[in-house]
C-alpha cells in the first residue's frame, strides 16, 4: 500500500518537476516561434503581410471553388461567413500537425546536445500557428462583415474558450505528428492526405443540411469527427450560431482526450528522440 | 562514498539503424517488411566513475562509442540498459558543429543555443560581449552561420560553454578544430573550470594533447572498455595496439 503511494507521489513530482522546467524554458520557445516568424519576414519582400495574405488568397480560392463554381450557398444562407471560420479554423489545426512534426525534424542538432523539455518543440510551433490564426480571424470579419453581414457579437465570449481548447487539441496532435515523424518519416508524406481528407469529411465547404437531409445514421457518424463540434462552438461564437451544448462538451472531450493523450506520449518518449536522429 | 561526479553503471546503448540495400518491393514482400533494419551496438556494460576536478579522456577507433558516451552523460539520450548518475549541477555538451542553426547569424545563435542551455534572455544579453570577444567572432557576429568557418563555429559554441559556467564539460573533437591561439585560450579556460571545482570529459583522437591534458583516460574499444587509468599508460596501450603504419 505505501508503496503505490511512493509511487505515485514520485510520478506526480515528476510531472511538477517537468512542468516547472517548461516554464524556465519558455523564453526558448518563444525565440523558436519568434524566430520563425522573423525568418519568413526577412526572407520575403511582403513580410509580415504574408499572414494576413495567405488567409486571404485561400479563402478566394474556396469561394471561387465552392462559392461560386459549385454554388454550395443553397444551403446555407451565410455561406462566406461558413465557409471562411471552416477554412480558417481547420487550417489552423491541419497547418499545427505539420510544423509538429516539422519542429522534431528541424532542430536535430539541438535535441541530439542539449538537455531541455523536449515538449517545448512542438509547443513552439502550435504558438506560431496560433500566431497566425488569430490574425487570420481579423481577415475574417473583414471579409464576412461587408459580405454577410455578420458583425461581431456577443457570441464572441465563448471565443477564448474555443480557441484555448482548439489549441490544446492541436497541441495533442503536434505531439503525436512530433513524436511519430522520428521512426517513421513518412508521417510527413501521410500528413497532406489524411488533413485533405478530414478536410472535406468535416463541415467546412458543406452546409449542415447537407448530412441532416440523410438520415440519421450519418450524421452520427459525421459527428463523431472532433472537428464538428469543434466548427459549431467557433461558429458560435465567430457567426453567432446558438451553443450546441452537446457539441461543446465533445469538443471539451477531444480537446481533453487529444490534447492530453498527444502530450503524456510524447513525455514518456522523449528520452529516446536523440538515437533516431 | 566517493566524490564520484559522474557514476556510469553498466551502461548500454543499441542504434537501430534501416538498411539500405537495393530493396525492391518484391524483395521486400519476400522479407514480409518494406525496410531492414540493423542493431548496432554502440556502449555494452559501461561502468566507470568520474572525480571531481579531474579531467578524464575518452579514446578509441572511431565508431568506438565515445560520442554516444558523451551523451548519455549529458542526458541527452536514454541509456538501454545500467543507469547514469550525475552529481552536480549542470553539464554542457559540445560536439561539432552541433547546437547551432547555420541559417542564423552568429547572434541569433548565441541566444538560441543560451536559451536552450534554459539561461535567461536577461542572462544572456550581460553576457553577450564576453561570448563573442572570447570567442574572437565579433566582425562575423551579423553574418549567417554558414559563412563561418569551421573553426569559427566551433570557437563560438566553447565561448558559449564556458560562459553558462558549467560544473561538467563534455567536449567532443572540438579542440581539435581551434587555432594555436584560440587552443591557449580555451586550455586556461578550462583550467579555471577545474579550480573552481568543475570536471571536465574530452574526447578526441589527438593523443598528443590527451597526454597533457588529461588525468585520466578511457579507453573504448567497440563499446566496451578496454582500458581505464593513468593517461600516459592508457594512451601508450592503445597506440600499442594499432597496427604499424605503412611505410
Ligand atoms: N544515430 C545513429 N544511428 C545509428 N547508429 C549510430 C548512430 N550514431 C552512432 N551510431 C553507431 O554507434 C557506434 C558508436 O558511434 P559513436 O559516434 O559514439 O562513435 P565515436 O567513438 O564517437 O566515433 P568517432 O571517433 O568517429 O567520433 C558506431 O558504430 C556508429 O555507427
Ligand atoms: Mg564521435
Amino acid at each position: 500500500m505505501s508503496t503505490v503511494t511512493a509511487g505515485e507521489a514520485a510520478r506526480l513530482s515528476g510531472w511538477r518537476t517537468y512542468l516547472r522546467n517548461l516554464w524556465r524554458w519558455r523564453e526558448f520557445g518563444w525565440f523558436l516561434a519568434m524566430g520563425n516568424l522573423m525568418a519568413r519576414n526577412a526572407s520575403t519582400s511582403l513580410g509580415l503581410f504574408w499572414w494576413v495574405i495567405n488567409p486571404l488568397i485561400m479563402a478566394g480560392i474556396y469561394f471561387l471553388v465552392f462559392g461560386v463554381i459549385f454554388d454550395g450557398r443553397s444551403g446555407e444562407e451565410h455561406f462566406i461567413a461558413w465557409l471562411l471560420s471552416g477554412v480558417f479554423v481547420f487550417n489552423y489545426t491541419a497547418t499545427a500537425m505539420t510544423s509538429g512534426a516539422n519542429s522534431i525534424l528541424a532542430n536535430g542538432r539541438l535535441l541530439v546536445n542539449i538537455r531541455f523539455p523536449r515538449l517545448v518543440l512542438p509547443l513552439s510551433a502550435v504558438v506560431e500557428t496560433g500566431i497566425g490564426f488569430v490574425l487570420s480571424i481579423a481577415v475574417y470579419y473583414v471579409i464576412a462583415w461587408p459580405a454577410n453581414g455578420v458583425a461581431p457579437g456577443p457570441g464572441l465570449v465563448w471565443l477564448p474558450a474555443a480557441f484555448a481548447l482548439h489549441t490544446l487539441f492541436n497541441l495533442g496532435l503536434a505531439a503525436w505528428t512530433a513524436r511519430l515523424a522520428i521512426p517513421f518519416r513518412d508521417i510527413n508524406n501521410l500528413i497532406p492526405h489524411i488533413t485533405r481528407l478530414w478536410f472535406y469529411l468535416s463541415p467546412i465547404i458543406w452546409p449542415l443540411s447537407l448530412i441532416e437531409s440523410r438520415g440519421g445514421w450519418m450524421e452520427q457518424i459525421a459527428s463523431l469527427n472532433p472537428m464538428f463540434g469543434m466548427l459549431s462552438f467557433y461558429r458560435t461564437a465567430l457567426m453567432g450560431r446558438p451553443l450546441d451544448t452537446g457539441a461543446f462538451l465533445l469538443t471539451l472531450a477531444w480537446a481533453l482526450l487529444i490534447g492530453l493523450g498527444g502530450i503524456l506520449s510524447f513525455v514518456r518518449h522523449e528520452g529516446n528522440m536523440a538515437r533516431h536522429l | 562514498m566517493s566524490s564520484a561526479v559522474v557514476s556510469v553503471n553498466g551502461v548500454g546503448v543499441r542504434y537501430r539503424a534501416y538498411v539500405e540495400r537495393n530493396s525492391t518491393l518484391r524483395r521486400a514482400a519476400a522479407r514480409g517488411r518494406l525496410r531492414e533494419t540493423a542493431v548496432v551496438v554502440a556502449l555494452e556494460d559501461v561502468s566507470f566513475e568520474v572525480q571531481r576536478g579531474e579531467t578524464l579522456g575518452l579514446i578509441g577507433d572511431n565508431g568506438a562509442g565515445k560520442s554516444t558516451l558523451l551523451r548519455v552523460i549529458a542526458r541527452t539520450m536514454r541509456p538501454d540498459s545500467g543507469s547514469v548518475a550525475v552529481r552536480g549541477e549542470t553539464s554542457t555538451l559540445l560536439q561539432l558543429g552541433a547546437g547551432f542553426n547555420l541559417e542564423l547569424s552568429g547572434s541569433r545563435n548565441v541566444y538560441l543555443s543560451g536559451l536552450a542551455h534554459g539561461l535567461r534572455k536577461a542572462e544572456i544579453n550581460r553576457l553577450f560581449g564576453d561570448i563573442v570577444d572570447f570567442a574572437g567572432v565579433a566582425e562575423a557576429i551579423d553574418r549567417p552561420l554558414k559563412s563561418y568557418s569551421s573553426g569559427m563555429v566551433s570557437r563560438l559554441a566553447f565561448s558559449i560553454s564556458m560562459h553558462l559556467m558549467p560544473d561538467i564539460l563534455l567536449l567532443d573533437e572540438v579542440l581539435a578544430v581551434g587555432d594555436a591561439g584560440f587552443r591557449e585560450k580555451s586550455r586556461s579556460a578550462m583550467r579555471e573550470l577545474l579550480a573552481r571545482g568543475g570536471t571536465v570529459m574530452v574526447a578526441s583522437h589527438a593523443l598528443r594533447m590527451m597526454v597533457q591534458m588529461c588525468d585520466r583516460v578511457l579507453w573504448l574499444d567497440r563499446g566496451r572498455v578496454r582500458g581505464l587509468g593513468q593517461a600516459e599508460t592508457v594512451i601508450e596501450a592503445y597506440t600499442r595496439s594499432l597496427p604499424p603504419a605503412a611505410g
